[in-house]
């Protein structure tokens, strides 16, 4: 295992400096939609309880849906404006969503913001882990999972070290690349404040070497301060992947089955440390994110998003397509999910919205497995793709448990390598979902 | 406008089946370019009735039983120049022929096509040919440098054989051999390129012959004399190095490469044949499921931890 790298791995799009080339060096510039969508289910749990109904008037950082319980958040309005509609509506998911329209009046009229203090010391530890709950705040690196959960560190367990997530390995986006470059400090004061409420005092920035200046602006930001470091790691795609990272940067490996929190860490995404840094030292609630917009449009860039924005508004904020698009990603290429119309809105774990031409992105017909092996090279998990493939296809799915399939991180190496283009990871991931699926029925 | 859904991910690598297969074949082009030059013309036609045959039969069978076409992947193309790389340009040339039909038909398609064959069927066809026209697949003649088309070249032994040749005849091909295995310096270039582009890693041709020399050595062969005579390293690099009939993993491949060539300097040694790699390299294949099985699975992550 090299140090500060990874198991298998690939680099996608390696010739196009994984698409990240048009957008690494465009300031992060502040959109204001004309209309936000908030749906109730923004995170990983229970979807919040709309708390607003059509025709009300609601101020920037109201709470317009509240949280669901322990495992759960309140959903705040990213503008001020008319509540239009609140009505279940199909988003990305098979599941209909609450969700409420709000008409933007571009007056960003904040309801009344209470900060915890004014700098990291003067901060109650205890008052910490409930204010990131109460400022909507979750994973904003892809599994918008809620981030006070993460930090409720269990009874019996240690957290030793937060690590903060800067990889940015996916292709295309420099959300988290720009917001080191032009925001260190408030990343540093998120991870201060996390490691403050959690009382640990060792945190690390991890960043990969294809963003020298991003290290290079981070390490300015932690120099002086005891117990931080910033860690460069050798570019490889899934590095960010939480498992990936934790073993690049630490050495260990997180149990099959098992947290971060089993070999003592946290990791938390650069824009999340930025969110917990708003939300205790000004109060601000998680209302707008960064988020990269790449591929086919005219001028590619950075903006700062309020949460619920339409894509299609994000494609005209730059200069509208080059070509027809075939396909429209959130997220990156390799992990993201495909929009299935153009007036979806962006949600919080929107960290990059991709426009791809039929030349790139149409699907490629699945030939036979050739046993090239490339799949067991690849794996950053070190499993064997080719086989549980074949395993997935006879349906069985405890003969699929039995050859690791719940292990599968679904970053798609394994599919991204395949001369034969064979379809290993989307049948992994349903696999994976079948099995859960049974697993909560049977209880 | 009408956007496309699909499952993650949705950009590939370039190396499809077809790349890596072109890719095989552009690198024995300079062994079969060094093969024309040596043994004339004779030797294209070898290699075109090869090619030609070998994707007419896969065309064919995949038409008459209404099965995907495959031709494209270009696994015929390296398949029918193999078999003509194999036989001796004196050979007649309905034996290539022969070849590319039973190695495609018999050995690759009866058994599901690419990736389905568990012996590879250049190999197969060739060692089919070997038991069958003994005497027409070890008509070596000594190398001609013309163009002529006929047999006119004189019968001679092989080095492995008995025929007396310095190293350096042996290292640019000046030996009687068949037509792809007599110049190593061209193998070698062959082998940079496929390095070069990803499609082999060094692993199984450096063991083989690293495993080959060291048993030789103990066994007092002249090892130089063995590595750069014979076919063992167009079979080191091009034959075992075959994606569907080796094993898939590095750890597995070792030892199949290992024993290649253990296998091959055993029967060279023991056997009745003087040459040893054809059946070593297909013995290697029947054990691939076997080291697939054993060898195939590295550590899962994060497996055998406390939760």
């Amino acid at each position: 295992m090299p140090k500060n790298s990874i198991r298998g791995g690939v680099h996608p799009l390696e010739r196009q400096q994984g698409g990240k080339a048009s957008t690494s060096n465009t300031p992060i510039q502040p959109y204001a939609p004309s209309v936000v969508e908030l749906s109730m289910s923004l995170f990983l749990g229970k979807p919040s309880t709309p708390v607003v109904k059509a025709g009300d008037h609601v101020k920037l950082g109201q709470v317009i849906g509240e949280s669901g319980g322990f495992v759960s958040l309140p959903v705040h309005a990213s503008v001020s404006g008319e509540v239009v509609s609140v009505r279940p509506k199909m988003m990305m998911m098979d599941q209909p969503e609450m969700t409420v329209t709000i008409r933007n009046d571009m007056q960003d009229e904040w309801v009344e913001l209470t900060p915890l203090g004014k700098n990291v010391e003067s901060v109650d530890p205890a008052a910490i882990i409930p204010a990131i709950q109460a400022a909507g705040i979750c994973g904003l690196g892809g599994a918008a999972f809620p981030t006070h959960v993460k930090l409720t560190i269990p009874a019996g367990k240690t957290c030793e070290t937060i690590i903060i997530n800067g990889a940015e390995c996916e292709t295309h986006v420099t959300a988290d690349h720009r917001l080191m470059l032009e925001s260190p400090e408030r990343i540093v004061q998120g991870l201060r404040l996390a490691m403050r409420a959690t009382n640990v005092n060792k945190g690390i920035i991890a960043i990969e070497d294809n963003k020298k200046d991003a290290i290079a602006t981070m390490q300015k930001a932690v120099a002086g301060l005891e117990g931080l470091s910033v860690v460069s790691l050798r570019a490889k795609y899934p590095q960010g992947s939480e498992k990936q990272l934790i073993q690049a940067v630490t050495g260990r490996e997180v149990p099959s089955k098992g947290l971060p929190i089993d070999v003592g860490v946290v990791v938390l995404n650069a824009g999340t440390a930025a969110a917990i840094s708003d939300a205790i030292l000004l109060g601000r609630p998680l209302i707008e994110r960064v988020t990269t917009v790449a591929g086919c449009v005219k001028t590619p860039g950075n903006f700062l998003v309020r949460i619920g924005t339409p894509v299609s508004e994000l494609i005209e904020a730059c200069g509208g397509y080059t070509e027809e698009p075939y396909r429209m990603i959130m997220g990156g290429c390799m992990t993201g999910l495909c929009v299935p119309d153009a007036a979806m809105p962006t949600g919080k774990r929107t960290n990059c919205v991709v426009a791809l031409t039929e030349k790139e992105a149409k699907a490629q017909e699945e030939g036979p497995c050739i046993r090239c092996g490339r799949c067991l090279d690849v794996c950053p998990m070190g499993l064997q793709p080719y086989r549980m493939r074949n395993i997935c296809d006879q349906g069985d799915l405890k003969k699929a448990e039995a050859c690791d399939v719940m292990e599968c991180v679904v970053c798609g190496c394994c599919t991204y390598i395949c001369p034969a283009r064979r379809q290993l990871t989307s049948v992994f991931k349903n696999t994976k979902d079948a099995i859960a699926r049974e697993a909560r029925r049977a209880k | 406008m009408s956007l496309h859904v699909s499952n993650a991910p949705y950009v590939f690598s370039g190396n499809t089946t077809r790349v890596l297969m072109r890719d095989v074949v552009i690198a024995m082009i300079p062994t079969a370019l060094a093969g024309i030059f040596f043994f004339g013309l004779r030797a294209l036609l070898h290699i075109l009735i090869g090619i030609v045959a070998a994707v007419a039969a896969e065309y064919g069978y995949q038409k008459l039983l209404k099965k995907p076409i495959r031709i494209g992947d270009c696994s015929a193309v390296v398949t029918g120049m193999l078999i003509a790389l194999n036989v001796p340009a004196a050979a007649p040339l309905w034996i290539t022929l022969i070849g590319s039909l039973v190695a495609i038909i018999l050995v690759k398609e009866l058994f599901g096509g690419i990736g389905g064959n568990f012996m590879n069927p250049a190999l197969t066809a060739r060692a089919i040919l070997m038991v069958s026209w003994p005497v027409a697949m070890t008509s070596f003649t000594l190398p001609v440098y013309g163009l002529g088309i006929g047999v006119d070249a004189v019968s001679s032994a092989t080095v492995l054989g008995g025929l007396e040749a310095t190293p350096l005849q042996m290292f640019l091909g000046l030996i009687p051999g068949t037509i792809g295995e007599v110049s190593k310096a061209a193998i070698l270039i062959g082998l940079a390129y496929l390095l070069l582009r990803g499609v082999i890693s060094w692993h199984i041709p450096v063991i083989y012959v690293a495993s080959y020399a060291v048993l030789a050595l103990l066994l007092g062969n002249d090892v130089l004399a063995g590595i750069l005579s014979g076919g063992m390293l167009f079979g080191a690099v091009f034959m075992a190095t075959d994606y569907t009939t080796s094993p898939m993993t590095k750890k597995g491949q070792m030892v199949y490469a290992a024993g290649c060539g253990l296998m091959t300097c055993i029967i060279r040694n023991f056997g009745s044949y003087p040459e040893g790699v054809t059946f070593a390299i297909l013995l290697m294949n029947i054990a691939t499921p076997l080291l697939d099985k054993y060898m195939g699975a590295g550590r899962v992550y994060g497996k055998g931890k406390k939760a």
